[in-house]
């Protein structure tokens, strides 16, 4: 491996990795703290309301029962529109640099007149994806970690189940970065490649969604990434959903190797 | 040194859709030479390095560089090669220093010291992020790049813009001592001037296709110069006739001027036997010459010109 393609690639999104991080300890904090201290509060309340019941329900991919127990909380702060929004601006974000990002801004001529091979590239690329993935997920379990100290000892999941969702979450990421390699490698403009990524990563929320209460959408739904990516069964009996974790590593994996194909072969025009 | 061809492309042809980017392009570059890559805008020159950088795949033919080829071998090609871009662009939040730190840690050698040895040559502060560079700072920075690994070619795309006078001249000193030393140098360009300050052997392209390929020495010679013949008197004006090597564009008050055909010494020659008053003749045209090149009319004819010779 070229030890300088990785130094270029940790440089050049090294300020966005740190925000993000940031950003999610921040938010898996918040919400780590508020959704069980406070909302257990008003339970009752809330789930008399059926468009809320709703709501949690389609966020959490299944149902809930007749009360917001901490783990059901817990599982929210995992499965919040703002958190996933985060770490899959940091999948896009990252993934669409190398080839759309660098062919947009002109770099690429610099950066593939070097003595390097495409792949060398893609796979630098990839394993600084994959390093700062991780480190943007710590941050946010750490975030969570702190976030719930608030919650009783005996009431809190275990460091093993909080794993397991953070091991679902980065083979989610996985999938969406597998994704947006793809799109990028198939891309002259980094804006295409961001909105058909984005566009894609809408449809599979919204199918999810829908798949709760309306039946035609219920059979597509596997098709949804987010149909794999489900905390609170997990909290709940504290196995690992190695099958889903599989599907979308599988994904990913395929995504990432189509896309490595297509960068290989395609023609680089930056004029 | 001289005799190895360190480029070679055989009839190449890049296509983008319906439009023709290259056509049937055969080019051979030497090693140790000072090639010049002359067209208009347009007329296929970046596309030409685009394939031989491996960057596109050529439509048809072949194309060869050090030996490899151009597509297949992009990696192991460009260890000993050295580009700059026409339309440079670095990475803005980076620094000189770091770009060339990376950029050894990448070619796996130590940059550090010949980059700072141009960076001094070339009068530039390598601390300065690139986004605060002005043009010409980013195309020095860029050079620096392409120079301090010593590659054994280097492709330079229209490299002068945005230097100064002076750092053009610096330029083309440290670009002869490196032909001098062996390295071949690939300067595309669209302005005859530089070309012809540089290069030892011009190749000119129009709308994808070749229109010439010689020795510097053989365009000046075929080059037109201009004259301007002074008579002694009004009576010798009249009474002489043009012989066959001067075009006589103006004739009045007692001078003529225009393009002289033939070579300078049969007009000194003539003019010894003639009653003339003074006489100058200018620097081979290469201007119009060029001009006629990247003329559409021209352009038959000089096919035929290329062939022919």
């Amino acid at each position: 491996m070229n030890r300088g393609l990785l130094v270029k690639s940790v440089r050049d999104s090294a300020s966005v990795t740190v925000l993000l991080a940031m950003a999610l300890l921040l938010a898996e904090g918040l919400l780590g703290y508020v959704l069980p201290t406070v909302m257990t509060q008003f339970s009752d309340q809330l789930l008399q309301v059926p468009f809320f019941r709703t709501i949690i329900t389609a966020l959490l991919g299944t149902d809930i029962g007749d009360s917001l127990v901490p783990t059901t909380l817990i599982a929210i702060a995992w499965v919040h529109p703002v958190v996933l929004a985060i770490v899959w601006t940091h999948a896009i974000v990252f993934c669409t640099r190398v080839p759309a990002g660098e062919i947009d801004r002109g770099t690429i001529d610099v950066l593939l007149g070097l003595p390097v091979s495409r792949w060398n590239v893609y796979v630098a690329e990839t394993i600084v994806f994959l390093l700062t993935g991780l480190l943007v997920l710590m941050m946010g379990l750490l975030g969570h970690r702190l976030g719930i100290l608030s919650v009783d000892r005996d009431k809190r999941p275990g460091v093993g189940q909080l794993m397991g969702i953070v091991a679902n979450l980065y083979c989610l990421y996985v999938a969406v970065g597998g994704l947006a390699f793809l799109v990028s490698a198939m891309s002259s403009h980094r804006g295409r490649a961001v909105a058909i990524v984005f566009g894609i990563l809408l449809f599979s929320f919204l199918l999810n969604f829908l798949a709760q209460f309306w039946s035609p959408a219920q059979a597509v739904a596997f098709v949804s990434l987010l149909n794999y990516y489900q905390p609170l069964p997990m909290l709940r009996t504290g196995v690992w959903p190695v099958a889903d974790m599989m599907v979308l590593a599988g994904f990913g994996a395929v995504m990432w190797t189509a896309g490595g194909i297509w960068f290989a072969r395609r023609d680089i025009c930056t004029v | 040194m001289r005799g190895v061809s360190v480029i070679v492309t055989e009839r190449l042809v890049r296509r983008y859709g319906q439009r023709t980017g290259i056509e049937d392009l055969s080019l051979r570059v030497e090693e140790g030479q000072l090639f010049g890559f002359l067209g208009p805008n347009g007329a296929g020159k970046t596309t030409t390095i685009r394939v031989l950088l491996g960057f596109l795949r050529p439509t048809e033919g072949r194309a060869t560089v050090l030996g490899l080829d151009s597509w297949r071998d992009t990696r192991q090609v460009k260890q000993d090669v050295g580009y700059l871009p026409g339309d440079l662009r670095l990475y803005s939040a980076m620094t000189g220093r770091e770009l060339l730190r990376i950029f050894g840690m990448i070619r796996r050698r130590d940059l550090t010291t010949p980059g700072c040895d141009l960076a001094e040559r070339f009068s530039l502060d390598m601390a300065v992020p690139v986004r605060k560079m002005s043009r010409g700072m980013r195309q020095k920075l860029g050079l620096i790049l392409a120079l301090a690994h010593k590659p054994r070619l280097l492709i330079l795309d229209e490299p002068t813009a945005s230097l100064d006078p002076l750092m053009q001249e610096e330029l083309i000193g440290y670009l002869r001592r490196m032909a001098s030393q062996g390295h071949t140098i690939f300067f595309s360009s669209h302005t005859l001037s530089e070309v012809e300050r540089l290069c030892d052997r011009i190749a000119v392209v129009r709308e994808g296709r070749l229109v010439a390929d010689e020795p510097l020495e053989a365009i000046r010679a075929r080059a037109q110069r201009r004259f301007t013949i002074r008579w002694a008197t009004e009576a010798a004006q009249a009474s002489v006739a043009a012989p066959g090597f001067l075009q006589v564009e103006q004739r009045r008050d007692r001078t003529w001027e225009g393009n002289l055909t033939g070579k300078a010494t049969e007009l000194v020659q003539w003019a010894a036997q003639q009653p003339i008053e003074d006489i100058a003749i200018g620097l081979p045209d290469l201007e119009s010459l060029f001009r006629r090149y990247y003329d559409q009319g021209g352009v038959e004819a000089q096919h035929a010109e290329v062939e022919g010779s």
